[in-house]
């Protein structure tokens, strides 16, 4: 037995006692006044306080108060005094009269307590089913629907625990539980039943008091307002997976049409060139030689960057992209890319702003390095020879902002959004080389590291920014050990 | 080395192991190849290579497995073979006893370079280690503690030094962050990839011409380091 029985059976008791110890004052009172009243008003009497320990205490007390005072008005007020005997027929009528009409009303009234009781059960049972089903509107993960369910019933059904299972491509068990997972088997268990089948299972474990069978019926009204959750989120996943095929199908498509040419460049030169050095054409000792050689070591590079610049994007588009994080040195990163990138950039002017005093960025190297290659060969490709190609960092609260700019020409401003979409080129395509994916890489990674990058149009050219978080985890880096010179 | 060097080369690709036992054959290294994890690890254990150049991405089984089980019993150089983006893999391919790695596609140059040095340290290893490690204008005395930048002696800091050392004594070879923090910082800083940031930047300042462009420290993306000495 638990607490919560012990104290609504001394709830109870107290009841009764207090019943009894009402009829026996007012007993008391009228066998002061006896002289005075008449017996057939104190039966009336009796009836005032009877109704209201009905009202109160309920059924129990107010028949057991009926008859108490049946055998006290029969004993004290009714001749012979003092005896259980009644002489006068007339009494007797009295007599019967009064239990009736006691009995009859301590019915009444509790019959309509308890249905007073039991509309308040219902209105209540709706508010919480209503709540229920505001809470699991919107939700469209499995997980957060079997929280919301599960802290429902335990709020509704005062449970020690709620297990919820919940199958599914990714099945999963939910607990809640007021102190420990009790180990014994649940008392109920309801599953929760969709169109398309079973989804899972509520177990509840109480042992006391006992699941009553409006418990267990609301119990089964959750189960399937659940199921109906679930069932909405599974529909809702559904179509948000065919809304990525559909459009990993378009990116595939204009992968193979933009791309092919892209390819083929570089393989008619390396066809063209090898097939010469086979054949007789090439002497030995003719320069011509090295250059031919030269180029298929190029177009194999060139050819290499766009199967990369493929990969990656594939990898962006399937979410696939995970960066490795580290603390890192911006400067150090732009100086690689700047060293591997200086033939290319022979034509223009490089300006570096990247002080070396800039805190530890969290980034991923390598992607980091590919970010700072695609902008700046974007700059290198566009913007006219000799002209200046700044990048700069600086620290703006809690992120740093990168602006790599150029003198090149300005975008519309409808496109400056445009332009990190795959495969978009403000000028006609064959003019400017290239697989049209760079900047949507630097878009993909930059969003990867939980950055953002926009452009914008200088006085006199276009800037690139984005912006990379200083805080890992929540955290800067950790204090640098200090160490003295060595004598 | 009167006879000419062993090399193993287990990749499933048939263009690529054509591609190297032509070069490496005209090289006047043996050649033996194998296609598959096991076929290479057998042929490992009956001939005993010099050398082994590993693909990580083998059909039968993970390079990476690959690697350890060849370390169980040999310390013959292992270069392992990669594509692009799995700096993971190399890392843990490196970190599980390879000596380095080539991201494919290489050029014949890099492979032999890196085949050189390979073979150079572990004949180092098995005679006496080298006292003076030389660096264009960079001299390190590991015996000595000696730094010099061409007649003008180099101050350092005790951990600076350290490092320096640990990097000179395995000139030629890429060493994982992982491996420079646990010999440097000791194995319970071995995440603490700042640290190595920061000293090896100090570090660049006081050795290198142009700290951001470096000649004798490169950074290996997302890898690690390696230094670079004179052959």
């Amino acid at each position: 037995m638990n607490f919560a029985h012990m104290r609504r059976s001394s709830f109870q008791f107290w009841h009764y006692l207090l019943s009894f110890v009402i009829i026996v004052f007012i007993t008391a009172i009228f066998f002061v006044l006896g002289d005075v009243l008449d017996k057939t008003l104190i039966a009336l009497i009796y009836l005032i306080p009877l109704g209201f320990i009905t009202a109160f205490w309920g059924f129990g007390p107010g028949i057991a108060s009926s008859v108490l005072a049946f055998i006290a008005f029969n004993y004290f007020f009714i001749e012979p005094y003092h005896t259980f005997a009644v002489h006068n027929p007339s009494d007797v009528v009295i007599l019967i009269v009064f239990l009736v009409v006691a009995v009859v009303v301590s019915q009444l009234v509790a019959r309509a307590q308890a249905g007073e009781a039991m509309a308040t059960a219902r209105e209540r049972e709706a508010t919480q089913l209503y709540e229920l089903s505001i809470a699991l509107a919107g939700l469209h993960r499995d997980y957060a629907i079997a929280e919301i369910l599960a802290k429902h019933v335990q709020g509704t059904l005062h449970t020690e625990a709620v297990e919820l299972n919940i199958l599914g491509t990714q099945p999963f068990v939910f607990h809640v539980a007021e102190k420990k997972q009790p180990t014994r088997p649940p008392e109920l268990t309801v599953p929760i039943q969709a169109a398309r089948g079973i989804l899972g299972e509520i177990r509840l474990w109480r042992a006391a008091p006992v699941i009553s069978s409006g418990e267990k019926r609301l119990l089964q009204t959750f189960a399937s307002q659940g199921a109906l959750a679930l069932e909405r989120a599974s529909l809702a996943q559904a179509e948000s997976r065919a809304r990525v095929l559909e459009e990993s199908d378009k990116l595939k498509s204009a992968i193979l049409s933009s791309v092919s040419h892209e390819l083929r460049t570089p393989l008619s030169t390396i066809k063209a060139a090898a097939s010469s050095l086979r054949g007789k054409e090439v002497g030995w000792d003719s320069p011509a030689r090295a250059e031919l050689i030269e180029a298929i070591d190029d177009e194999a590079d060139h050819l290499n960057m766009l199967v990369g610049n493929l990969l990656d994007m594939s990898r962006i588009e399937s979410g696939a992209l995970k960066p490795k994080r580290e603390w890192n040195i911006l400067s150090e990163i732009v100086g690689s890319v700047l060293a591997r990138m200086k033939h290319l950039a022979e034509g223009h002017q490089i300006e570096v702003e990247v002080p070396e005093s800039l805190p530890l960025v969290p980034v991923d190297y390598v992607q980091m390095e590919q970010v700072f290659t695609n902008l700046l060969s974007n700059s290198l490709k566009y913007a006219p020879a000799n002209t200046k190609i700044c990048i700069r960092a600086f620290v703006e609260e809690e992120t740093i902002q990168v602006q790599v700019s150029n003198q090149g020409p300005r975008v519309p401003h409808e496109d400056l959004e445009r332009i990190f979409d795959k495969f978009y080129r403000t000028t006609a395509a064959d003019r400017v080389t290239g697989t049209g994916l760079g900047l949507s890489i630097c878009k993909g990674i930059v969003e990867a590291h939980g950055g953002r990058i926009w452009a914008k149009n200088l006085p006199d050219g276009l800037a690139f920014n984005f912006t990379l978080p200083l805080i890992w985890d929540g955290a800067t880096p950790s204090q640098i050990p200090t160490d003295t010179e060595t004598e | 080395m009167s006879n000419p060097p062993h090399i193993l080369v287990i990749d499933d690709e048939p263009q690529i192991l054509r591609a190297m036992r032509t070069i490496l054959t005209e090289k006047q290294f043996r050649v033996t190849t194998a296609s598959r994890g096991e076929e290479g690890l057998a042929l490992a254990a009956a001939n005993e290579p010099d050398l082994v150049i590993l693909d990580l991405g083998l059909p039968d089984m993970d390079g990476v497995e690959v690697c350890s089980r060849l370390r169980e019993w040999t310390q013959c150089p292992i270069i392992v073979l990669s594509v692009r983006d799995s700096e993971r893999d190399k890392v843990a391919a490196l970190d599980k006893g390879a000596d380095d790695y080539l991201t494919k596609p290489f050029s014949i140059e890099e492979l032999l370079a890196r085949v050189r040095v390979a073979l150079r340290h572990s004949a180092r290893v098995q005679g006496t280690p080298n006292k003076v490690v030389k660096a264009g204008q960079l001299t390190i005395d590991l015996a000595w503690h000696i730094v010099k930048l061409g007649e003008e002696e180099i101050k350092l800091t005790g951990t600076e030094h350290k490092l320096l050392a640990y990097l000179a004594a395995n000139h030629g070879r890429v060493l994982t962050h992982q491996s420079i923090l646990t010999n440097v910082w000791g194995p319970a800083d071995a995440d603490h990839t700042e640290y190595l940031r920061v000293y090896m930047r100090q570090l660049r300042k006081k050795l290198e011409a142009d700290p951001e462009r470096p000649q004798y420290i490169l950074t290996e993306p997302g890898i690690g380091y390696r230094f670079i000495a004179d052959e």
